[in-house]
């Protein structure tokens, strides 16, 4: 059912080497490839719009949910609209991620768009890995939307990480957050070449005393291009905060924007940003301890991605 | 075991009157650092005693001169290869990474994973607790607690020459006596030639050589007591462009 190439896409963008344990939905080349539902957390198939809804019953505890799509099909362009609702008092993980390989000269893409509502008091961890790969020159795709309402006391991490490969990313995240909810955000994007990724970002502090903050990390190599915006909408009592860091290997370019917007007086919100090459002084502490210029790059590069 | 030959640094004037001359940091300097001994260097800010300790780990290249390091000329040497041959340097600003802990860097420096062996280290170090291990080594380490940490991945190269650019900046004066014995005891024990820039009197205390630069040279080579009154000198405000006239004659240093 899964062969040589789906494996390695599938190690890359979730970490599995076989089918996972329980709830998934692995989407191939546009189709299900196959489905497995546990007593708390069903799959259905959205028969309106292309995608699956996914429904984490109340109280579900120390479950996952993996929905990894993986493309191989030359000049397939894939869209779907997968909706999570996540049921009150629950702490579930849902590992997401697409990988896209490319053997021919045809564009391959994907446009995910992923819905979450979570409920009172729920908390969930979402991943989210991107990775494009194969000899092919087609132009590889990647354009995910991730839309997230938090009821009141909720908790999410997200974790979106775009490993390498992908020519072209437009990211969109967008979350509103209710009363005494919290969400923190960690992306980390890397690109070579004539890449170029595109994250935009706005979270609505709508609660009182909801909190926020939003790490992005920016590894630019070679001739490839990033932009960062990310907003922070204040509409109460809150605390926002927006860390946005880009390294810049090469002859890349980057854009950082961070944006505060306080609409309460209570609002706390605060950002820091940064764009530049390696830190000589990391350099020289690293090398000092027998490592070569070239290992040191890397250890800095891979912990500041971690 | 380290020997500098005429070594002179010198950097280009850029701005001003005399933009375009060259200025001379290090003035030539011959010496000769014996293996296994305990030297502080000291002397007045701006005499060149952190450039001499960059210049020997090859961190700054030298205008002219040479440095042999247990016998083999290392002038050409880089920061790496000179790791590699046993010399291990404190930084007195340590770098501040994102992302990497200081087990990550003890790692690095002791060139294992191994827990035991890393928590040895740290036991040796004296550091406490033990969960400090897995501290990110960035911006949210207080001055103390990150120079403990360019000590320990210091010593944990087990070097034949540690180093330490003023180890003392930012310690509070309570944890200054354990550092100094802890560097005293690497040297003792290891016979790790110990080379130690600073101001501070507990280091001169122990030390079996001091070393005053001034203007660039060597100026003193030599025990506290006859050190002590050169660095008294220094004390007196000898900095005339400080000065206020001769009626409102006050030190600004």
């Amino acid at each position: 059912m899964l062969d040589a190439l789906d494996k390695n896409l599938l190690k890359a963008v979730a970490e599995l080497e076989e089918i996972p344990h329980g709830a998934y939905n692995i989407r191939k080349n546009g189709k299900l490839l196959t489905r497995s539902t546990t007593a708390n957390i069903d799959i259905e198939t959205n028969e309106e719009v292309d995608g699956i809804t996914v429904k984490i019953a109340p109280g579900t505890v120390n479950e996952s949910v993996h929905i990894p799509v993986i493309l191989s099909k030359a000049g397939l362009h894939d869209t779907v609209y997968n909706k999570f609702i996540v049921g009150e008092g629950s702490d579930v993980t849902i590992v997401a991620g697409c990988g896209i390989h490319c053997g021919g000269p045809e564009p391959e893409g994907h446009e995910g768009i992923h819905e979450f509502i979570v409920k009172s008091g729920a908390k969930i961890k979402y991943v989210e890995r991107h990775y494009a790969g194969g000899l092919g020159a087609g132009k590889r795709t990647l354009n995910p939307t991730t839309k997230v309402v938090l009821e009141s006391n909720a908790v999410m991490e997200m974790e979106l990480t775009q490993i390498g490969g992908v020519d072209e990313a437009v990211r969109l995240n967008e979350a509103v957050l209710g009363p005494g909810s919290s969400l923190l955000i960690v992306e980390r994007v890397m690109t070579d070449k004539n890449q170029s990724a595109v994250s935009r970002n706005e979270i609505i502090l709508e609660g009182i005393d909801s909190r926020s903050n939003m790490v992005s990390r920016s590894v630019i190599k070679g001739k490839s291009n990033q932009d960062f915006y990310a907003t922070i909408i204040a509409r109460a009592r809150c605390h926002g905060h927006i860390e946005c860091d880009a390294i810049i290997m090469g002859d890349g370019t980057n854009k950082t924007i961070p944006a505060l917007h306080a609409e309460h007086p209570d609002a706390e919100l605060s950002h820091e940003a940064s764009i530049g090459k390696i830190a000589g002084d990391q350099l020289m502490k690293l090398m000092s301890m027998g490592m070569s210029y070239d290992d040191a790059v890397n250890t800095i590069i891979q912990g500041f991605l971690r | 075991m380290l020997e500098l030959k005429d070594l002179v640094f010198s950097v280009d004037e850029k701005d001003g009157e005399n933009g375009g001359q060259k200025i001379e940091i290090i003035k030539g300097i011959d010496y000769s650092f014996e293996k296994g001994k305990f030297y502080a260097v000291t002397g007045p800010n701006g005499s060149g005693k952190t450039t001499l300790a960059r210049l020997i780990m090859g961190i700054n290249k030298e205008t002219s001169g040479s440095i042999i390091f247990e016998g083999e000329d290392i002038t050409g040497l880089s920061i790496t290869e000179r790791a590699k041959l046993g010399i291990s340097y404190s930084f007195q600003h340590p770098a501040r990474f994102k992302g990497i802990t200081f087990r990550d860097l003890l790692a690095i420096a002791g060139e294992t994973d191994d827990e035991e062996k890393l928590l040895s280290i740290v036991r040796r170090m004296g550091i406490c607790p033990l969960s400090f291990l897995d501290k990110p080594v960035d911006s949210t380490l207080s001055g103390g607690e990150i120079k403990k940490i360019e000590l320990a991945t210091t010593i944990a190269r087990n070097p034949k020459l540690a180093i330490y650019d003023e180890p003392d900046t930012g310690i509070d004066l309570w944890t200054i006596m354990p550092m100094v014995n802890l560097l005293k005891n690497e040297q003792e024990e290891n016979g790790t030639t110990t080379i130690v820039v600073s101001h501070n009197k507990s280091f001169f205390e122990v030390a079996d050589t001091i070393l005053i630069l001034n203007g660039g040279a060597i100026i003193y080579e030599g025990d506290m007591e006859g050190a002590l009154p050169m660095l008294a000198d220094f004390r007196i405000c000898n900095f005339i462009p400080c000065e206020r006239g001769e009626m409102d004659a006050r030190c600004f240093r």
